[in-house]
Parts: structure tokens; sequence; C-alpha cells
């Protein structure tokens, strides 16, 4: 988790919160924009290829209808030629019209179809051929082609099979007359004789297929669809390109169409793009195919054209709000900021303005405590500072108590008037290496050895002066000696037992100094048999205002805040005391070994 | 951690980037048509013939749905020369971005391709064999092929001994050139199966004259393929009226109605037919690739059909046979 992991380029180079986070909202914004496209995008193409399927099947329905209506037409002119008596007795096989007779029938006839001609344009030619070798036209003269042969024809050999069944053929070229070579869409139908059994003729009705071709090509069903027409067996009866077709340079999806259903709609989606195909079957087993490519219809273009512009327009909207709004949530942020950088310039009497109640705020407010605690403790390591300072200057003045150095000069003095030498000597230099102790010294802390020398040199000093009032005796353990202590840590109080107990009892007193080490550190006892103090007494002891015992001396409590200050709480001085009995006071600091140290 | 949601960010973020990218493209790819516009020079625009007309339809069929602009025209005579300059000039001042054209043979005219082509126009030549002069993307019948097609229906109709005469059209003319090579190239493998290649100009009599000149000076001679409807129509008249139309074999390419009559008859043996909707949909088509920059190839052959008259009325020859409108 902690492994530390560099990443291979700079994935997130902004360095202010305020580009992190427009950057956070723009990809924000962009997904969801682009989800919605997306969604939006499927939808409308949906839409438009539901539209488009229903706007070809519409096309093709009509376009059915129309050629329906051609193929009625010419049912309905076969049914009348059927009907027709002239026609019935014409090419009856027992007709009794003789070679002669029949120029009369062949005009009735011929009048009749040119009649129906007249008035259908879409009609190319109307014939009769009776199985007794005689044929009528629409047209008074006839030549037929001699080189097509009728009953080789198609139209001919299927109307034959079907027998009395009319039949529409594929388009074709009508080579039966001559010189005329037409495109036409036959329908023939077998007549059939009077009894309705035996046969007597082919009936013929062409239909010009650029009635068909027109009426397809006049369809738009955008740029490059097209309608064509298969046949039930997947022939080509139409199609635009079928030349192309032919020659094998355009494909058609003939396969998929004749399998397809009426009514039914397929996706082609290939090279040439995507398109649909319409089927609807005609009833005379033709299937009508309308064609119309997805990028070609209408509104689909448009469509999309709107869709991206209003995209880009909410992206651009979204961008400036999202680079607004970081700005606005990070102004607090950067106002705190502000603040740090006056912290840290040392002004600490900053405060961060908390005007929302957010996790902003909370920093805000937690910011201002921080900054507040800071300078109390600041405050306070300035105040400890300065009583370690006055602490060491009343030590000094313990030291050289002024009292003291007169007394023991006045006792040299007298020492020497009564011409002790040797006393002299001995006191001059125990002062002097008192002295010596104290100032030399520049660390506060000094093994008990030196404290002890200390000590001994002014009970010595103290001792020439009192001589048989004062007794004292040393117990400090040898395992301390090595250890550390404060330096005139003792003096103090030795001093105020002479002062204080001794001096002023009737008899001799024993000022007793133990040093000892204990579970929780070194332990010093300086216990004497003086006058002792009442409980008022040593209440007043404590609460000595400027911690002054009396006479000048140095305070018990500016002595137990010193120790409190180099070793802790846990250590200090504690003071027991008995009305004519003596008092003992008890001083605990930590084991210091000797070489290491406090710092 | 945090890197991997950055990843994970980023990456969300490049794709949506590309989505937007396509989108933008695919709108553009469908909007940035400006509407080029193709120029199509015939070599006849007259009603009457049937081949160039369908080359026109072909032409359209082509562009249909591209959303380029058709321009069609061209001289009314296929032989008028100083026409089809004319027409061309004017195609240099319009410059349009390509020009499909079934050039006259004519050095004039070859003059004007040259310069269309060094002003930029992109150039499609049809019905023409290629020009190494020219050198430009060509599109045509395969003339020598057509005309080895043609040898060997003579050969087959004369049961593997065929003495062959040929009716081209002119002497200059670089499609019957290669048309006759074709042809020997059938046939050379027969002995003495060669009368020779006379020159009708297009003329129906002159081409009866010569035949009729051929009947009588080689009576051995068996087939007779005519280079040019003319040429078919002049030499069946003459074995028509010599009687010997059992004899000699009738074989002509291009189609016509008097032709098909020819063959309904039997006078006819076959008639290699080109597709000229072909010929006009590829011209087009590679003129519209050629503008995108597309690679085409240089030469690109439009086969023939044979029709005979066993399959004169298959679906498929009916449309060739009988354009259309």
């Amino acid at each position: 988790m902690f492994r530390e992991r560099r990443p291979l380029f700079p994935l997130f180079p902004l360095k202010s919160i305020q580009s992190s986070i427009a950057f956070a909202f723009s990809v924000l914004i962009l997904l969801t924009i682009a989800a919605t496209s997306l969604f939006a995008y499927r939808l409308s193409v949906n839409a438009v290829e539901r539209n488009s399927k229903g706007y070809i099947q519409e096309v093709i329905n009509q376009v059915n209808t129309n050629i329906q209506s051609y193929v009625d037409n010419m049912e309905n002119i076969s049914l009348l030629a059927m009907t027709n008596k002239d026609v019935k007795y014409y090419i009856s096989s027992n007709s009794f019209i003789g070679n002669e007779g029949r120029r009369p029938y062949e005009k009735r006839i011929s009048d009749l179809f040119q009649s129906i001609l007249y008035t259908r344009k879409d009609i190319a030619s109307i014939m009769v051929f009776g199985y007794n070798g005689r044929f009528v036209s629409d047209r008074r003269i006839t030549t037929l082609n001699p080189n097509a042969k009728v009953e080789e024809q198609a139209w001919y050999v299927n109307a034959q099979r079907e027998g009395g069944k009319s039949v529409i053929s594929e388009p074709h070229v009508q080579n039966i007359i001559q010189n005329e070579y037409r495109w036409v869409v036959s329908l023939s139908r077998e007549l059939k004789n009077s009894d309705g059994m035996t046969a007597d003729g082919i009936f013929l009705v062409d239909l010009n297929l650029s009635v068909i071709n027109d009426l397809l090509s006049q369809i738009n069903l955008g740029k490059k669809g097209y309608v064509f027409i298969v046949d039930g067996s997947g022939n080509i009866v139409y199609h635009p390109e079928q030349q192309l077709i032919y020659s094998n340079l355009r494909s058609e999806q003939i396969a998929e169409v004749v399998r397809a259903g009426s009514g039914t709609t397929f996706k082609v989606e290939d090279e040439e793009g995507k398109r649909f195909y319409s089927v609807k079957d005609t009833s005379f087993g033709w299937k009508i195919v309308g064609v119309a490519y997805a990028e070609d219809l209408i509104g689909y273009k448009s469509t999309l054209i709107n869709f991206l512009f209003i995209t880009l327009g909410g992206v651009a909207v979204s961008l400036v709000i999202s680079v607004l709004l970081s700005r606005r949530l990070s102004r607090p942020i950067r106002n705190l900021q502000r603040n740090m950088r006056k912290v840290e310039k040392g002004n600490f009497d900053v405060q961060a303005e908390v005007t929302q109640m957010n996790e902003i705020g909370q920093l805000a407010r937690t910011f201002n405590m921080m900054v507040g605690q800071i300078k109390n403790l600041m405050q306070e390591i300035f105040d400890t500072h300065e009583n370690k300072r006055k602490s060491e200057l009343q030590l000094l003045q313990a030291q050289i108590n002024p009292h003291f150095l007169y007394n023991t000069l006045d006792s040299i003095v007298w020492m020497a008037e009564t011409k002790k030498h040797e006393e002299v000597v001995e006191m001059t230099s125990a002062l002097a290496k008192l002295f010596r102790a104290g100032i030399t010294k520049e660390q506060e802390l000094v093994p008990i050895r030196i404290e002890l020398e200390h000590i001994t040199n002014y009970l010595l000093i103290q001792k020439m002066r009192y001589s048989s009032k004062l007794d004292y005796r040393l117990e400090i353990s040898d395992s301390i000696l090595g250890c550390k202590t404060l330096k005139i840590l003792l003096q103090p109080f030795v001093e105020n037992a002479i002062y204080h107990g001794i001096r002023n009892m009737p008899g001799s007193g024993t000022i007793v100094i133990r040093g000892m080490e204990t579970q929780d550190g070194i332990v010093f006892e300086v216990e004497d048999d003086g006058l002792g103090m009442t409980e008022e007494q040593l209440e007043k002891i404590w609460e000595a205002p400027d911690g002054e015992w009396k006479n000048g001396g140095i305070g018990i409590r500016n002595v137990n805040e010193r120790i409190r200050l180099y070793f802790g709480q846990a250590y200090g001085i504690s003071i027991r005391s008995e009305l004519a009995e003596g008092t003992c006071v008890t001083i605990r600091i930590p084991k210091i070994e000797g070489s290491g140290g406090m710092g | 951690m945090r890197i991997q949601r950055f990843t994970v960010g980023m990456g969300l973020l490049v794709a949506a980037t590309a989505l937007f990218l396509v989108f933008y493209f695919q709108l553009y790819r469908g909007g940035s048509a400006n509407e080029p516009r193709i120029a199509v020079m015939l070599k006849s625009t007259n009603v009457r013939s049937d081949f160039w007309q369908t080359v026109r339809e072909g032409a359209v069929a082509g562009v249909k749905g591209s959303g380029a602009r058709l321009e069609v025209m061209g001289s009314l005579q296929d032989t008028d020369a100083a026409a089809q300059v004319r027409l061309l000039e004017d195609v240099l001042l319009r410059k349009p971005e390509a020009l499909v054209v079934a050039p006259i043979e004519d050095a004039g005219v070859r003059k004007v391709l040259a310069r269309i082509r060094e002003a930029g126009i992109k150039l499609v030549v049809m019905d023409m064999p290629t020009d190494p002069d020219l050198d430009a993307v060509t599109l045509s019948s395969n003339y020598a092929e057509a005309g080895r097609e043609a040898g060997e229906i003579a050969v087959a109709e004369t049961a593997g001994a065929p003495r062959v005469a040929v009716l081209s059209d002119y002497e200059s003319s670089s499609v019957s050139a290669e048309r006759v090579k074709g042809i020997r190239e059938a046939i050379d493998a027969n002995e003495n199966s060669f009368v020779g290649t006379f020159y009708s100009e297009n003329d129906e009599d002159r081409a009866y004259v010569l035949a009729t000149n051929l009947l009588s000076s080689e009576p051995d001679m068996n087939a007779i393929i005519a280079l040019s409807e003319p040429a078919a129509l002049g030499a069946a008249k003459a074995v028509e009226e010599a009687g010997k139309q059992n004899v000699v074999k009738l074989i002509a390419f291009d189609s016509s109605l008097y032709e098909i009559k020819l063959m309904e008859e039997g006078s006819l043996s076959a008639m290699i037919v080109q597709r000229p909707f072909n010929m006009g949909y590829l011209g087009v088509r590679t003129a519209l690739k050629l503008i995108d920059r597309k690679p085409v190839p240089r030469m690109t052959y439009i086969d023939s059909i044979v029709v005979t008259r066993d399959n004169m009325y298959s679906p498929e020859n009916q449309k060739l046979l009988f354009p259309f409108r």
C-alpha cells in the first residue's frame, strides 16, 4: 500500500485544486453528454429507420396498385375478347365461316380491338391467334414476321400450358409483327370454344413496358434509392441497372428478396452503404422491391447536424459553468491558504474567516484553533525560559549570599587574630572551592560527586563557625556518585537547616544528608534535629510569594520549580517537619547516568 | 489506488473525445460533397445512334447517387472531328473535374485532349485502343479479342476450312486494325484462309460492290466478316443477290435493327456486340474514382458478346440488342 509508485507520465499535472475540479467536472460533463448523445443518436436513428421503412412500404404499395391496375385492365380486355361472339366464331375450329366470309369478321374484331386501343394508351397491341391458322390484330393489315414463329413464343406456349388462365410474361421484345420490335409485357390466355372444353386459340394483349418504366423511374426514394421487380423465381423483371447486373458489374440481393415475404422489410449493409429493402408481392407473381439508402433519407443528416450543434453548445456552456463552479468552490481554500502564508511569516494573530459550515469551514476553524494553540505554547516556552533564567540568578545570589560571606570572612579574621593559622588556611581554601564550584561550571548538571564536594566545603565552613553547636553527617551511597544532579541543589536546604533549625536552639544540632537510589530515581534527604516548624509555618514556606524562606535565602518553591523544569512534574521536594523535633526535606530527582544526559 | 482512478478517468475522457470525433467526421464525410462536374463526350449525340445513346444511359446510371453533375455532349456525326475539337475547347474553358471522352481519331482531337490533361482535368478515354501518345486511363472493348472471337466463329461455321474476307471501314482506323489482327490470329492456323481486307469507308453501296466483286472473283470464299454496320448490310445484300446465303457465312460487328432482321432471316451468322451501357457506366465510375484520387487501372476492357440466332432473344441479349427508351 505504501509502496512508492511513480506514474509513467504525469496523469494529473494540474497544480491547483481549481483546475483539478474543473478538469473533473469537464470529464464528468463530457461523459454525461457523450452518453446522452449516443443514446439520443440511437433513438433518432431508429426513428428514421422506422419512418423510412414505412415510407418505402407506402411507395411500393402505390407501385403495386398501379401495376395491378394495368394488369387488371389487360385481364378485362382478355375477358372482353373471350366473351365476344365474333372472335369465337372466327377462331372456332368448326367454324362455318369460309375464307370469303371472314373479311367482315376480321373487320369487326379489328375495329373492336382498335377502339379499345384508342382508349388505352398503355396497350401496345391486341391479337388473337386461332388454332385454325387465322389471326386478327388491332390493325387492318398485319404482316407477321416470317422469321418469328408464333407457336414458339414464350407467351404462346405458357398460355397453352395454363389452359384458359391468363399468363403474364416477363418484359420482352415483341417481334411477331414485321419491322416492329417493342418492349412489352404480354398477357396471354387460351380461348375456349363455347362448350368450354376445346381450345380454339390464343389471345394476346401487350402492355407497353414504357408505362411501367415511366412509373418506376419517376419514383423518388432519395438520391440513390430505386425500385425493382423480380418474378417469383428470382428473374429480374425490371431493374434500373439491369445491364450492369447481367454483366456482373453490380449485384442485387435477389436471393434475400425471393425469401422475404410480402410486406416485409430487411436491412442490408455492405460497401455500397446501408439500405432498406421493402418487398411486396403482387397478385400475379411478381415481387416489387423498394430500396432506400439510409444516408439519403431526409432528416437523417439534418437531425444529426442539429444534434451536434446542441451537443457542442451544451459542452461549451457546461465547461464555462464547471470553471466558474470550481473557482467558487476553491475560493475559501485559497483564502485559507493566504492566511497560512501569513502564519508562515510569523504572524500568529491571524484568524481565518469562517463563513460556511462545510468541510472548509471546519478546516478554517481547526486552523484558527491550531494557530491559537501555537501562540499559547510559544508564550509558555517564553515564560519557562524566563523562569529558568530567574532561578539561575537566584541560585547565583544564594551562592554568594553576602551575609554568609561577611560572616565567614569575620570568622577568618577572628581566627587570624587568634593565630589559628591552620584553621584560617582550611577555611579560606574551603571558601575558595565553594565559590569555584558555583561559578566555573557552565553546565546546570554536575555529577553528585561534585555536588557532594560542594556541600562538604560548605558544611566545613559552617562547622568552623559554629564549632560544637553543629554536627553533620553525610550518608551518600557510592552507587550514585557518578550520577548527575542539578548543581547547588542541597546548599539552600542545609543553609535553612542551620539558620532556622539549629542556630536558635539551645543545644547542639546535627544535620544528616542522605543520598540513595530508589526505584524511581535518586532521593536526597536533608534532615536536622532542630527547632522544627508548625504546620502554619510549613504552609507559609510554600506560600512565600517571592519564594524566599527568610533573610534573602533561596525559596523552597523556586527550588521545587527548578527541579520540575528540568526533570518534569514527577520530581520535586517534600518537607516533613515537627515542632521541636526537626525537619526533613526530601528531594527527588531522576537517575541520570554520568556519561548520558538530558542534553 | 489514486493513480488507477485517474487512469480510468483519463481513459474515459479519451473515449469521450473519440466518440465526438467520430460524430464529427461522420457528419463531415456526408456533408462535404461539393458536386464535382463530369463532362462526357460521346462520338455522336445522334438519337438514332443506339450505341451512343446507351453509353449515355450508362453514364447517367454511373453518376447516380454520387453527387456529381453530368454534362453529356458530342458532335452529331461520329466522323465530325472538327465539331469534337470545338466541343473539347469548350470543355477546356468550363473546366469540369473530369472528362470522359470517346475521341474521334484525329490529330486535332488528340492535341486538345493533351491540353485538357495539362489543365488538370481528369481524363478517361473510351472506345479506343490504347494510345501510347495520349497515355490516359482507357476503357474500351478488347478489339483484338473481339476479332479473335469473330474469327473463331468463322472457323466453326465453315467446318474448319475458312476462307475469310474482311470488310473494314477505313484504313486509318486503329479499332478496325486491331479487329483484323484478332481475326488473323484465329484463322491463320488454317491454310489459305485469308482473302484480304477491303475498305468500304462506311458506305453500304461501296460494301455491296466490294462484296459482289469478291463473290465472283473468289468463288471459294465462304465467310465475310464485316467490321461495321454499312459493310454488313452491303455484304448481306450482295450475298442474297448471289443466292449464296447458305454458302457464305456473314459475321458482323455491332448491332442494328437491320442486322437483327438479317439475323432473324438467317443471313447473318453472328454479331459481335459491345456493351455500350457498361462503357458509359464504367467511364463515369472511373472518373469519379480519379476525382477521389483512388487508384484505377490504366486499361479496362469491356467484354463483347457473341450473339447468334439462337440466343438473340435471351433476356440478357434482348437488353443489349434492343435498347429500351
